[in-house]
């Protein structure tokens, strides 16, 4: 069976191919629990993710009380973006939905950190081991607050237990 | 694992490599009759050579020289890195005027850049350790020496290298043919995997422990999934059942009547158990998505990845959106023949495409 709808399970929609490829990498973690995770099709920008999440996801996400979903997006240095992406989302979803990116966009990520994969495979480390050696780089340190989030509430769905 | 693939002059491909180091998972993209199943057939060929199989007309055939060439060998190399030696593996053959059947031009295995042996025709020359001089010995032309040259102990590379490629999977599953039925107990599956019953009782008889493995794989599937049976039947001949259980009771289900999305997982849960219990091992499977549900694909796949990451290497072919996007730039390969007459050519996709690569193989204009 695909994602169990009525357990905890995480949707993520990645905004273009090197978000996908950033999700990639993340499920590639050995200690995921990859049965409570599914990895939409990209969308292809920003926008589409909003408009996407509206007309198609935020229905199944009332229907489905233990749905959590990931919005992959790219912020290109517009301090405004998170705001107006959360302010996008209905009231009675936003403490389950989560929005992270890359400051200015993937490319840049690439060039300081290496491939997509491998990226995605370091921030899942962080979120396994409770580190911030990836997620605390200067492109990605603006998800502090979503971060924060889903390590309380996203994490605990796709990772059993802390590490010993 | 395998760091590269050479094959020159065989069927569509020539002077063609696959670049394989540091990749613990690939993909082969592109359209039907570009290469994709061929070099799965040149990897068949090799373990059909581990595997004993030493008359050249059991591997190579006329028809299989590119384009009808038949005046420039057939070649393969493959270059393996196990247990922190380089292994090398050559072998070439050749049609001469006259002849009906292929023989070898050349056949070589090293380790560490050291001959284990080297074949020029039929003249076999075996390095022998701590020996100054080199055993020489004549051999039919039409056999290839792999299986014929003797290894001293399970410690010698040549055991190593053999067993290794032996091992090696390569699946192209038909699962309406595969029964669950078996007479014996085998670690190599063959490529429709046809005997996979013989490789679980195989598997089980080597590692009992992986049944663990198998069970909690395929449980995440089938959450009603109780367990496998494999008994005796007859002389010497098993079936496999499988059971399933919820609160409305128990079912017992022929291996022959699953759908053939279920045996397909079950080639998956055997798959992953083989890694763990006798990897590192290869795997090339074409077209893993066949027979899946769209919603299992991405989860399929992901666990072929996800198994070989930390040891082995999965090689994978695939048309379906789901399987190519689990995959990424750095290890998606495109193969393109511009024609029938014209060889398949290799690039890695991060030289020639910027974007949606789904998007592109639907449009059919990538070009290398």
């Amino acid at each position: 069976m695909s994602v169990n709808k009525y357990r905890p399970h995480v949707y993520g929609l990645p905004e273009d191919d090197a978000n996908r490829q950033l999700a990639n990498g993340f499920l590639l973690h050995p200690d995921l629990l990859a049965r409570n995770i599914q990895v939409l099709p990209e969308v292809g920008g920003w926008l589409e993710v909003l408009s996407h999440f509206k007309s198609e996801y935020a229905k199944g996400m009332e229907q489905y009380q233990q749905r959590l979903m990931v919005l992959l997006i790219d912020f290109d240095a517009d301090e405004t973006r998170l705001s107006y992406a959360q302010a996008c989302i209905p009231p009675a979803l936003k403490n389950r939905v989560f929005i992270i990116g890359a400051l200015t966009r993937p490319e840049g990520l690439r060039a300081q950190l290496g491939s997509y994969e491998t990226i995605g495979k370091a921030l899942a480390k962080d979120c396994r081991e409770n580190t911030n050696a990836t997620w605390g780089s200067d492109l990605l340190r603006h998800n502090e607050t979503e971060l924060r989030r889903l390590r309380q509430h996203v994490l605990p769905v796709l990772f059993a237990r802390a590490p010993q | 694992m395998i760091r590269r693939l050479y094959i020159h002059n065989f069927r569509c491909l020539e002077n063609f490599e696959l670049p394989l180091a540091g990749h613990s998972s690939v993909l082969l993209v592109g359209k039907n009759g570009a290469g994709k199943t061929t070099v799965g057939l040149a990897l068949e060929i090799l373990q059909k050579i581990a595997r004993g199989t030493n008359r050249i007309d059991a591997l190579v055939t006329p028809k299989d020289f590119a384009r009808g060439h038949s005046d420039v060998p057939i070649r393969f190399e493959i270059e393996v890195a196990l247990e922190a030696k380089v292994y090398e593996y050559i072998i070439a053959f050749e049609l001469p005027e006259g002849f009906k059947e292929l023989r070898v031009l050349q056949e070589r295995l090293a380790v560490d850049g050291r001959p284990v042996y080297a074949r020029d025709k039929a003249q076999v020359h075996l390095a022998r350790a701590g020996q100054d001089q080199e055993a020489k010995f004549l051999i039919d032309w039409h056999l290839v020496a792999l299986p014929i040259v003797q290894e001293s102990s399970p410690s010698d590379p040549l055991f190593i290298f053999k067993q290794w490629l032996a091992r090696m999977l390569v699946l192209r599953p038909v699962p309406g043919l595969i029964s669950g039925e078996s007479e014996e107990e085998q670690l190599q599956p063959n490529t429709q995997v046809t005997d996979f019953g013989a490789w679980f009782s195989g598997l089980l008889a080597y590692s009992p422990a992986v049944y663990t493995r198998i069970d909690g794989y395929l449980r995440e599937l089938m959450p009603d999934l109780k367990d496998i049976k494999n008994p005796i039947v007859g002389k010497d001949f098993r079936s496999l059942t499988v059971q399933f259980s919820n609160q409305n009771g128990t079912l017992s289900v022929p291996f022959e009547d699953l759908s053939d999305g279920e045996k397909c997982f079950m080639i998956c849960a055997v798959t992953l158990g083989a890694n763990e219990a006798y990897g590192p091992v290869v795997c090339f499977w074409d077209e893993p998505d066949n027979y899946l549900a769209l919603s299992e694909v991405g989860h399929f796949v992901m666990a072929l990845r996800r198994e070989f990451e930390s040891g082995g290497q999965f090689i994978a072919t695939s048309h379906n959106p789901e399987a190519v996007r689990r995959f990424s730039e750095e290890n998606t390969f495109l193969l393109v023949r511009k024609s029938h007459l014209e060889p398949t050519t290799i690039r890695p996709l991060n030289q020639i495409l910027k974007g949606d690569l789904v998007s592109a193989l639907v449009q059919g204009d990538l070009e290398p």
